[in-house]
């Protein structure tokens, strides 16, 4: 041990530290910033360095996830349930908001047609299946104050009339079946016809404006309403929008093929109207 | 032998048969019911697949239900698709019984005709006899895919319903092997 401490190998490490007490000193001079010696032996040990603290880093992991297996079970049990009482709350809150989008769309009709009597919002249950008219059956029935042939309205217009009614269902006949006929007109070329559904236009979810005069200045896009002469429907409702004008087969009359201003295959409410100026007693 | 039975054990594997029938019809009525699209009917081949595993009673039982949820689901006059589905499932058990061997080709055959005389009796009744116009186009973009469609179903429900009675042992493998116990 005494031949230790006089050899040259105690004299290399004094050296040493004595370098690296200068390198600190040094350092301490700059003021913060790296040297460049140290900026060197970084970049060499750099990925190094990486690769320990990665290792360490996945052993420190492993030996946490047994060491607190239990712990962090418990931590998962309660963030599922916390995440599933915010995916409930989510759930609430989109329930909410889109019941008050419903809610809105129904006061907008309310505004607009002051002159009659509506229904509150019903749901659309279910579509009838393979009807080629788009036949829908509704939430709502004779308790809550629904009468056969009512018509049924959505914010964008007519979408059909109740043709059979249960105590608390009923099934609308859309603007797309044949069996529906409606006074009706363009309020901008003062053209009257009647509007019916039609095989061949009902495929592409279109209706016909039949019984025009030949001489007719309807043209895309023009509004069809209601003219509320057969009193089953209110005036003033709109129906649709002109998509074609073509002549009759019996060369007589034109006819103008009319898109419903609401989507009819893809509802979710609407609203029924119970009553309204003009309302004919008798039924069809 | 797929079946061995002891009564009490054979009634409720029964049970369990029909419950799962119960839930297969339930299941098809809602898909059948959802959405606006063309859709198969889908209680059409599984009344018939049911009817081939049971007796004729049974089967009537299975043709009224499945056959009212059709009314009800297409709107259609009630009874109006029960009665010719009964006679359907009616003559798919006896065929069955002493005629048929229970195959897919089989079943595809009896769901083809049932299928094609139910979609040629709606379109003729609600469509044809009323004088509409192009009223060809509902047979051609309604009743026909809706046709092919409720064919290419049968392919799955009659593998479930076949998996199902084979696991719950139908009335005919029970009196099968009843009579060859009886017999050795």
């Amino acid at each position: 041990m005494e031949n230790f401490w006089k050899s040259t190998k105690m004299k290399v490490i004094l050296g040493i530290l004595a370098l690296l007490v200068g390198v600190m000193v040094y350092a301490v001079s700059v003021g913060g910033y790296t040297i460049s010696t140290v900026d060197f032996f970084s970049a060499i040990t750099a990925p190094f360095q990486r690769a320990s603290h990665s290792i360490s880093e996945h052993v420190e992991y492993s030996i946490d996830v047994y060491r607190n297996a239990e712990k962090n079970y418990e931590d998962n049990r309660a963030l599922r349930r916390e995440v599933a009482r915010l995916s409930k709350e989510l759930a609430d809150y989109d329930q909410t908001k889109n019941r008050l989008e419903e809610l809105e769309a129904f006061v907008g009709i309310k505004e607009m047609y002051t002159d009659v009597t509506m229904s509150a919002p019903c749901r659309v249950t279910g579509y009838v299946t393979n009807d080629p008219f788009g036949k829908f059956r509704i939430d709502a029935g004779t308790q809550d104050g629904l009468s056969l042939w009512d018509p049924v309205v959505t914010e964008q217009g007519l979408v059909g009339v109740i043709t059979e009614i249960g105590a608390d269902t009923s099934t609308v006949t859309t603007v797309l079946s044949p069996d529906l006929s409606i006074a009706a007109y363009c309020s901008t070329t003062r053209d009257y016809g009647v509007l019916t559904g039609s095989v061949a236009l009902s495929i592409d979810g279109m209706c016909k404006l039949q019984y025009l005069d030949k001489e007719t200045l309807l043209k895309e896009d023009k509004v069809i309403l209601t003219s509320g002469d057969n009193g089953l429907f209110p005036k003033g409702f709109v129906i649709g929008y002109v998509r074609g004008v073509q002549m009759d087969d019996s060369g007589m009359t034109a006819y103008a093929s009319v898109e419903p201003a609401e989507d009819i295959r893809n509802l979710d409410l609407v609203t029924v109207i119970t009553d309204f100026a003009g309302k004919s007693e008798e039924l069809p | 032998m797929i079946v061995k039975n002891t009564e009490r054990g054979y009634g409720w594997k029964q049970t369990i048969q029909w419950i799962l029938f119960a839930l297969l019809i339930f299941v098809c009525y809602v898909l059948m019911s959802a959405g606006s699209g063309v859709k198969p009917l889908l209680l059409i081949p599984l009344a018939l697949c049911i009817s081939a595993h049971t007796g004729e009673i049974p089967a009537t039982a299975v043709g009224v239900i499945c056959g009212l949820l059709i009314d009800l689901s297409c709107d259609k006059l009630l009874g109006f698709n029960a009665i010719w589905l009964v006679v359907c499932c009616v003559a798919v058990s006896l065929l069955h019984s002493y005629l048929l061997q229970e195959k897919l080709l089989n079943m595809l055959l009896l769901t083809g005709i049932c299928t094609a005389v139910q979609g040629y009796v709606d379109f003729v009744f609600y469509y044809a006899i009323w004088g509409l116009e192009d009223v060809g186009l509902i047979y051609r973009h309604i009743m026909l895919p809706s046709g092919i469609m409720t064919m290419i179903s049968l392919i799955p429900i009659y593998l479930i319903v076949r998996q199902i009675a084979l696991r719950c042992g139908s009335r005919r493998h029970f009196e099968l092997e009843k009579t060859i116990v009886r017999e050795s």
